[in-house]
């Protein structure tokens, strides 16, 4: 007998720290009562888990027992207090001080590690116990009342003598787990903001790193690459003068590209010179089939804008627009400023903009990632948009114009 | 022997490159033809019927796979291209050659060498070829060719816009293309070759180099002699010929 509840015991054990480690596991029990248990425990915050299951593998096997063991020893000692002072007999006294002060115990144990529910039902969980409670008292009363053969019409004095101690012992176990549960709720919030807190660096560093990323795939994209290197080599055969110039417009677009992989933010100029430098490597490549152009107002120069987001948007002009039209078309790039606003335009006359949403793995994500980008910078002041250029497209991006 | 080359590369410079290259590296062959794009690829591919074409995968209008696809196993087909190596595996299994650019002279001289040997068969197996095309289309990014489904078209001082189920056929008038459907016809600026690259293959069949028709439209396809034959059009008086090169669309 005793070793089969053992044996249950620790079974049960383990598979409560299992549920903790994996709540996913919680509906795998065999037994109902069980199972609903665990769903219970499953439904608790990672944290709280966390927390609970370090303290049952602690308290884990003979140290679990042990505790109890001195546990039960304390009020015992609580019990004899108890005798000596009022007219309970011995084995009443220990017992009554052994249910009061595990009781207590294990309610504060509960608010201590599910302190997330009991801070949030505070209104439900007293109303719960005083039920539990009124109902305990008059049902004992009445059984005791009866098994001494007293008129049950007498018991109405008795119930309500009887439930105000109730009331009391059930406010003497509600007010120290109220208390552990709201401390212990508050101090949750706090470590969850700052894990929250965390968690958003880590988003943004990764968000930073993915279009850095970008870029450097964009620098050595094999079609931009190897199809520049095979113009270059092309050009320098023939010893014509453009193979100085298309390297020198190469190196200028590698080498500010790097300085955009370094930054976060980079002013408009400087932006608009790395656009230029990779339109004029394009528009020796493409020969006739690209015309472009630039406009930046010099009031806009030093406005700031995060780094990668305009190249972007020229690569896609060029890969969607002009490289699959048959005869080209012309880019233009331009800054304006508009009320409390600038809004930089990037606009291609090629192929419309039934061709965008073609899933080629390079185009759609680029976008997205210019969107996350804007959001991260601007919140919801700044914004990407498309619409149809007839012919070709046109691509709108429009931040707050903060003037220095 | 003169072998004839078809060579289609949408940037001037790498253009110039190949072709001079080429000069060099297999003096004896004849450069008939030289593409900007996929459309004029195929277009010119038909007009002159090259032994060999070198393609570049991405172009303007038809991707070098299906300028492939369509010259199928009428010629030796090698792809130029810059994917990467990765990206290009695919090649190694198959049964076409392919140069990575920019394309380097002893790759090239070994692309040649390959060529003179395979010269005396004839191309590759179709069945390997058009595998190794569907591979290559899923695998490489962007060579999809948009399709059309409206036409604008002027007839008389309208406009229409012609819905491309509702076509019977298309034929080239020189620069033009005359759209013929069950009530009317219709005169567009766009030649055929570049509307051709816009249509579903499967739908609208090529039967000349100046004839595409509407699948459901055919109503039979009569042999003339040994080599030639007309399609009778379900709606139309018309009677379109068949190439040669078309013929074995209406073999049984």
């Amino acid at each position: 007998m005793w070793r089969k509840v053992a044996n249950w015991y620790r079974e049960w054990e383990d598979e409560q720290i299992a549920v903790l480690e994996k709540p996913e596991l919680a509906s795998q029990s065999p037994h109902r009562f069980r199972r609903f248990y665990y769903g219970k425990l499953a439904e608790r915050s990672p944290l709280e888990r966390q927390q609970m299951r370090d303290f049952s593998l602690a308290l884990k096997g003979w140290r679990g027992w042990l505790w109890t063991a001195a546990m039960f020893a304390v009020y015992a000692l609580g019990g004899v207090a108890l005798h000596l002072h009022s007219d309970l007999g011995w084995g009443a006294a220990i017992l009554v001080a052994n249910v009061c002060g595990m009781s207590l115990t294990f309610a504060l144990i509960s608010a201590w590690f599910n302190y997330r529910q009991f801070a949030r039902k505070k209104i439900r969980l007293f109303k719960m116990v005083v039920v539990f409670a009124v109902f305990g008292a008059v049902t004992s009363t009445a059984l005791s009342m009866w098994m001494q053969g007293q008129p049950i019409s007498h018991a109405m004095e008795r119930v309500s003598h009887f439930l105000t101690g109730v009331l009391i012992g059930s406010l003497v176990i509600m007010v120290p787990v109220l208390i552990v549960s709201v401390l212990r709720n508050r101090q949750y919030e706090v470590v969850n903001a700052q894990l929250q807190r965390e968690n958003e660096q880590a988003r943004l560093a990764r968000e930073l790193a993915e279009s850095q990323l970008r870029l450097l795939r964009a620098q050595i994209e094999p079609h931009f690459l190897f199809n520049t290197l095979g113009a270059v080599q092309q050009l320098a055969q023939h010893g014509a003068p453009r193979a100085a110039e298309l390297t020198s417009n190469l190196i200028d677009f590698l080498r500010s590209s790097m300085r955009d992989m370094r930054s976060e933010q980079v002013c408009l100029a400087a932006e608009f010179g790395l656009v230029e430098s990779y339109l004029k490597v394009m528009q020796v490549r493409l020969g006739e089939r690209l015309r472009f152009s630039l406009q930046l107002p010099r009031a806009l120069e030093q406005v700031q804008l995060p780094t990668m987001i305009l190249l972007t948007l020229v690569e896609n002009a060029i890969k969607h627009g002009i490289e699959p039209a048959l005869r080209g078309g012309e880019v233009t790039v331009s800054a304006e400023a508009i009320d409390q606003a600038v809004r930089i335009r990037v606009r291609d006359g090629g192929v419309g903009m039934s061709t965008i949403a073609e899933p080629d793995g390079g185009g759609g994500t680029g976008l997205d990632n210019v969107r996350h980008r804007l959001r991260l910078a601007y919140g919801d002041a700044a914004s990407l948009r498309l619409h149809d250029g007839e012919p070709g497209l046109i691509a709108d991006v429009t931040i707050p114009y903060v003037q220095a | 022997m003169h072998p004839t080359l078809l060579v289609a590369e949408d940037e001037p410079l790498m253009r110039e490159r190949l072709l001079e290259m080429l000069a060099e590296s297999w003096p004896e062959a004849r450069v008939v033809l030289v593409a900007e794009n996929g459309n004029d690829a195929w277009d010119g591919f038909l007009e002159h019927e090259p032994d060999v074409a070198f393609l570049d995968i991405r172009m303007p209008g038809l991707s070098g796979l299906e300028v492939a696809e369509r010259i199928g196993t009428m010629a030796h087909v090698v792809f130029v291209t810059a994917y990467d190596q990765y990206a290009v595996d695919a090649f190694d299994a198959g049964a076409v050659d392919y140069l990575l650019k920019p394309v380097q002279v002893d790759r090239l001289e070994r692309a040649v060498a390959r060529l003179k040997a395979k010269f005396t068969q004839p191309p590759s197996d179709g069945a390997a070829m058009g595998e190794l095309l569907r591979h290559l289309k899923s695998a490489l990014p962007g060579v999809r060719q948009e399709r059309t489904k409206w036409i604008r078209a002027s007839v008389g001082r309208q406009v229409r816009v012609i819905d491309v189920d509702e076509v019977l056929f298309f034929q080239s008038d020189t620069r033009y293309t005359r759209i013929v459907l069950r009530d009317y016809e219709a005169l567009v600026r766009t030649p055929l070759k570049d509307l051709l690259s816009t249509l579903d293959p499967e739908r609208f069949w090529q039967i000349h180099r100046a004839t595409v028709v509407n699948v459901n439209a055919i109503q039979a396809a009569e042999r003339l002699d040994a080599e030639r034959m007309q399609v009778l059009v379900k709606g139309s008086e018309e009677k379109l010929a068949v190439s040669r090169t078309f013929v074995h669309l209406f073999r049984e």
